[in-house]
């Protein structure tokens, strides 16, 4: 099987090879460039606040790292909607099951190469992007924000395998090739938005962290921030958008003494009076927050994240083995 | 001798459709058989069961002294080609011939390397290029090549020209001969003409249904074709089945099973062929559609 395999792919795996070498070249030079960039910065600052307007980054390779983050699904419809499907369309499913092997073992050699082929692929793409991504993610400490953390580390990897599963399933499901990319495309597309959106803030507990309204305060290193705001010793949370506001507090929260002091004179608000009545309304008992994911939750994350789309990949692979072999036309 | 394949009330029902109805064939070893039904009447079924790749929905199936199954060491003993011919049309003959030396337990390679030489079909370009016949010529080679006990062919040669049809069916003969008695055969096909020459067992389906099936011969010499005057017909049937019977204004042509010899002076008994047995048979099945396929002119 792995010799018919190897023979019916080798042109696409020298294309993938090529195209993967080509991304490589990219993303050393421009990286490299960044690397040096980022030493000289170094002697001068140690983070972008303190550079203040310097900018750190290539926008070819920048470009080309958020082209990554179509990799799965590009892998997916090329690789996985074809498997079974085009094989059914053309027929060829019958020689290969005429041969003295059985249905299950053809897909599980068959899937089996390309789903490590699509993992190969994808973690080769997602390091490149990790090694390119470290001046940047030093500089910015940005590498947990959504869109970032799904270029690098692992998670890429996971993304490949699901998205070659869902192709060879929905393939098997639809038997038409142009109909399982379309869905394809369309599953993968929505379960990683359903998946960053609504259920990656909630792997592990949030930490809160309450201050000073005064002083402010923005958790350390790359942590995911998400949601700030003030909160009242009541436990009246304020987040700010709606009319006007004293540092995120709606005026009319504004307890009666602090308010007064913004407004002795109706005309003027100045920074004085301003800092007079946010120091009144800490004393009131207001607080500034910050719920984030910790830059300790990173890796754990990035773990989390993977183990649930190999999951979903499982689950796509096992109802194309049950399709495959129970389904007799 | 005993029955490579056996049958017993098999059935097969897809979600809504029934594909196969109580079908019970019988098919003795070394026998070259003709699997014979207008399309849609449940060939590929039946192939698809037997060769393991479909399970039934009821009755009972026996091949080779086993029920097919999905299972390396009883799928090396099955020759199946599809009706498609299946081949991977971007990758050339040979490498169909190295594919098939990796997937199976024997491998006759160089059998098919001379059958390809013989027929000046080259092995080194993608089959694709190839005609059909050339085509369905490679299939066969390379279904032929895993030395199978049994061989299954799905309409093989439906999409050839006549002569195509020749060459095929006489590399099949061949490779017949040259087993020594080791190798069943069953063919299908919608068109008699194209079995008549190299079968000699027969199963009719129609509507899946088995309306016939034995060897050829025998059946044949159990049918006679009687032609008289249009009358009353239940004295002859009291010995002999009439099959079918297409009645004109004057006179009665009937397919009849007979029971004996054939006494009433007022029909004309002659032999049949295996063209008329089949339409006959057909005909019974699917009476006023096929009837006047087969009588040609004045019917009532």
């Amino acid at each position: 099987m792995t010799w018919l395999v190897w023979r019916q792919y080798r042109w696409q795996a020298a294309i993938a090879a090529l195209l993967l070498a080509a991304f490589a070249a990219v993303l050393i030079v421009t990286g490299l460039r960044m690397a040096s960039q980022w030493h000289s910065l170094l002697t001068t600052c140690t983070n972008s606040s303190a550079c203040g307007t310097v900018s750190l980054g290539s926008t070819l390779g920048q470009d080309l790292v958020v082209l990554s983050l179509a990799v799965p699904v590009i892998l997916g419809f090329l690789w996985g909607a074809p498997l079974v499907a085009h094989e059914l369309e053309t027929g060829t499913v019958n020689f290969a099951w005429a041969q003295s092997v059985t249905k299950a073992r053809w897909l599980t050699v068959k899937a089996g190469w390309l789903l490590l082929a699509a993992a190969i692929w994808g973690g080769a793409v997602a390091a490149l992007v990790t090694w390119w991504s470290g001046p940047r993610n030093a500089f910015y400490s940005d590498q947990f924000q959504p869109n970032y953390f799904d270029q690098q580390g692992i998670v890429p990897i996971g993304y490949a395998v699901f998205a070659t599963a869902l192709g060879i399933a929905a393939g098997a499901l639809v038997r038409r090739t142009l109909v399982a990319i379309a869905v394809t495309i369309g599953g993968f597309i929505g379960v990683r938005l359903m998946i960053s959106q609504f259920l990656r803030a909630h792997y592990m507990p949030a930490v809160t962290a309450y201050y000073n309204p005064l002083s402010g305060y923005s958790p350390p290193g790359s942590a995911w921030v998400l949601s700030t705001g003030v909160v009242d010793k009541y436990g009246h949370v304020f987040s700010g958008g709606s009319g006007p506001e004293v540092n995120g507090v709606p005026v009319s929260a504004i307890p009666a003494h602090c308010r007064s002091m913004l407004f002795t004179d109706p005309t003027t608000l100045s920074k004085d009076k301003l800092h007079q009545a946010t120091s009144c309304m800490q004393a009131s008992g207001f607080r500034g927050f910050s719920t984030y994911q910790p830059a300790y939750h990173y890796w754990p994350f990035q773990g989390i994240e993977t183990g649930i789309y190999l999951a979903l990949a499982a689950a796509a692979l096992a109802v194309t083995f049950l399709i495959v072999r129970y389904r007799d036309a | 001798m005993s029955a490579v394949i056996e049958t017993h009330e098999l059935s097969k029902r897809y979600r809504r459709v029934t594909a196969l109805s109580d079908c019970s064939v019988t098919v003795p070893e070394s026998r070259i058989c003709a699997l014979i039904g207008p399309n849609g009447a449940g060939k590929t079924t039946l192939l698809r069961l037997l060769a393991g790749l479909a399970r039934p929905t009821g009755g009972a199936v026996c091949v080779l002294g086993g029920a097919p199954r999905q299972d390396p060491a009883f799928l090396a003993e099955i020759g199946y080609l599809a009706q498609e011919i299946p081949l991977y049309r971007r990758l050339t003959a040979e490498d169909h011939i190295r594919a098939g030396a990796h997937l199976n337990p024997r491998w006759d390679a160089v059998s098919v390397r001379t059958r390809l030489a013989d027929l000046n079909i080259p092995l080194d370009r993608a089959v694709g290029t190839l005609s059909g016949g050339q085509r369905a010529q490679v299939a066969l080679a390379l279904t032929l090549a895993k030395r199978p006990r049994l061989l299954l062919l799905d309409e093989p040669v439906a999409a050839l020209d006549p002569l195509a049809r020749r060459h095929f069916l006489g590399s099949l003969t061949a490779a017949v001969a040259e087993s020594g008695g080791e190798l069943t055969v069953v063919l299908s096909s919608h068109l008699i003409a194209d079995l008549e020459r190299v079968c000699d067992h027969i199963i009719l389906l129609t509507e899946s249904r088995v309306q016939l099936c034995g060897d050829i011969e025998t059946l044949l010499s159990e049918h006679k074709v009687l032609v008289g005057p249009r009358k009353d017909t239940s004295a002859l049937e009291r010995t002999h089945t009439v099959v079918h019977a297409v009645r004109t204004a004057r006179q009665s042509t009937l397919l009849v099973r007979v029971g004996g010899p054939v006494f009433d002076p007022a029909y004309e008994a002659s032999d049949v062929d295996l063209e008329e047995l089949v339409l006959g048979y057909m005909g019974a099945s699917a009476a006023p559609a096929l009837a006047h396929l087969t009588a040609v002119g004045e019917e009532q």
